[in-house]
């Protein structure tokens, strides 16, 4: 077996799926779990029985994990909530997310505690999502007491709608705040220091970002930098979708590489030993993720980028495709359900497409022997932009009715001026943090490129037969 | 001397490449003020001019129905197009909330 985690990860997401597809009984899993094992045990010895029981207690566990995450605590706090009657709650938890102000509205999660209603309290857990009707000076860990309806998520859709969206992140209930009456400030700061660390660098970070740029590339730096999307226009957001181009607007493995890049020059340039630099670049990384909010492709890239930082500090040679699989483990391990989020499928499947396709597609067309260097990097550009598109099409047409042939010719345009923007924002942020001046020099050359990006996607999405629905 | 790979001497040209772009663009911007309109993004590529959206781009919003998008417009003909974007606010069906999201959308050239 060459690439075993591949094996076992294919295998495990296979029990996920198959869990969600019937509604098997989570003791009857475990009893055969219990019965591989004794198999696995005693007919152990032969190899084919071994490989078989193993590949099957893959299936099984990603099964019983998926079965598990379905089961709600007895003191979940949905438990306590009748739906369709508009009861009022005394909520008391903490703040567990970063408070953003998105469609005139402040959202934020609180890890709740203790639950009041009919002049009884209970002992609750589970998150519920605040949306706030008013601006209030709030941060992540503060304890609060809240006052109000607790309502379901509505629904847009049969599967990929946002209440599916939000259980799959363990929220179930949404409480509207539309006074200040109805929320008391307990005390301040109370989680995790790092995290709340992490927020605060963010903040900073996005200052340093909107006291060099307008509104407008502001907006679309901090989405490709820092990964927050909130302020993008909508006719922004629905250009680059129509484009197909919409990917660049987050934090990808790309990023991941710039800021290893990066911090490795620092550390170099100050003379520091090869192996000190890994494991600084390796707590940069994992800072880097929480800064931007440590959603799936992030992850991804960061499990993938320590997995292969681990291979040169052991010394040896790193598997892109054994480093994939680790990333998806690490992911669906903590929470199955992931499988079926559209930002996971499209982040594995297009690393997945472009590692299998290119090699096959650069072999057919031998770019090798193209000796002018700009055609050959134009070549590789396409197709690595077609192997991703290849991969992705199917995922594309189903979730989002659309199709855009337009795709491949914007990526090759788009993606390296994109690239140059991610370089920019992120020379552009780095100088800030140093010195607010020096960041001058860098901000009017990423607003050019920011304006000819938007200027280009405008006219690739006017082109005969750029897009149509399904 | 410190030994740089060929990636890194990249990022060193890289920035500095940056910086005298940074520079040459801060000179031009202060002789030519026509300059900043190339440089910062136009509001069109952003959000919508009120009073030249089509009915079927204003349905695309997804934040007003068919049926608003009509009334929208026709208050637009019947006033012969927006002053300011808080006459949307006398439409029926456009409260603070729904005026809230649309300005984030539309703009008046």
């Amino acid at each position: 077996m060459k690439r075993p985690l591949v094996i076992l990860t294919v295998f495990y997401c296979l029990g996920i799926i198959f869990a969600d597809f019937t509604r098997v009984n989570f003791w009857i899993i475990v009893a055969t779990i219990i019965l591989f094992f004794m198999i696995v045990i005693s007919l152990g010895r032969n190899k084919v029985i071994f490989l078989t029981c193993v590949l099957f207690l893959a299936v099984l566990l990603g099964c019983l994990s998926m079965r598990n995450s379905w089961t709600m605590s007895n003191c979940h706090i949905r438990k306590f909530v009748v739906y369709k009657n508009n009861s009022f709650y005394w909520l008391n938890g903490r703040i567990v997310s970063y408070p953003e102000f998105k469609n005139n509205h402040l959202w934020f999660i609180v890890q709740t505690r203790q639950v009041q209603f009919d002049r009884i309290r209970y002992k609750c857990c589970g998150k519920v999502l605040i949306k706030m009707d008013f601006q209030s000076a709030l941060n992540y860990g503060d304890n609060l007491i809240l006052a109000g309806s607790l309502n379901p998520p509505p629904r847009f859709g049969r599967r990929q709608g946002y209440r599916d969206f939000l259980a799959r992140q363990g929220i179930y209930l949404i409480m509207p705040i539309k006074n200040s009456r109805q929320i008391i400030h307990q005390d301040k700061s109370r989680g995790f220091g790092f995290i709340r660390w992490c927020f605060c660098l963010r903040v900073q970070l996005e200052q340093v970002i909107n006291r060099h740029l307008s509104s407008l590339p502001a907006s679309i730096l901090e989405a490709m930098v820092l990964g927050q999307k909130r302020n993008i226009p909508w006719l922004v957001n629905d250009s680059m979708v129509k484009s197909g181009t919409v990917h660049i607007l987050v934090v990808s493995g790309f990023n991941v590489g710039i800021v290893a890049l990066l911090i490795n020059l620092l550390l170099k340039i100050l003379r520091l030993g090869r192996k000190l630099r890994i494991i600084l670049i390796v707590i940069c990384l994992v800072i880097y993720c929480f800064v931007t909010g440590a959603s799936n492709p992030v992850i991804r890239a960061t499990v993938m980028g320590l997995v292969f930082l681990m291979a040169y500090f052991l010394k040896r040679e790193p598997d892109v495709y054994n480093s994939l699989a680790s990333a998806a483990l690490f992911i669906l391990v903590i929470n199955p359900r992931q499988i079926f989020d559209i930002g996971f499928q499209l982040s594995f499947v297009s690393v997945l497409a472009i590692v299998y396709f290119y090699p096959k597609l650069n072999g057919l067309v031998r770019l090798e022997l193209c000796k002018i260097k700009l055609l050959k990097y134009i070549g590789q550009g396409c197709l690595v932009s077609f192997s991703a598109w290849l991969g992705t099409m199917v995922i594309i047409a189903l979730n989002f009715k659309i199709v855009a042939p337009v795709t491949v010719l914007a990526n090759i345009i788009i993606v390296p001026l994109a690239t140059l923007i991610t370089l920019c924002g992120f020379t552009l942020v780095l100088s800030g943090l140093i010195y607010s001046d020096l960041a001058c020099f860098f901000s009017l050359p990423t607003a050019v490129l920011i304006t000819l990006l938007l200027n280009i996607n405008a006219v690739l999405i006017k082109l005969p037969l750029a897009f149509f629905y399904l | 001397m410190i030994n740089f790979t060929s990636e890194e001497r990249k990022v060193i040209l890289f920035i500095l490449g940056l910086a005298f772009c940074g520079l040459v663009l801060n000179n031009l911007v202060k002789v030519n003020c026509r300059v900043e309109r190339l440089i910062y993004p136009a509001m069109q590529l952003a959000k919508l001019d009120i009073n030249k959206v089509s009915l079927i781009e204003l349905a695309a919003t997804k934040s007003v129905s068919l049926e608003l998008a009509r009334r929208i417009l026709e208050y637009r003909d019947k006033r012969q197009g927006f002053g300011s974007l808080e006459e949307l606010k006398e439409i029926k069906g456009i409260g603070d909330q729904r005026y809230g999201k649309l300005k984030e959308l539309f703009f008046i050239e």
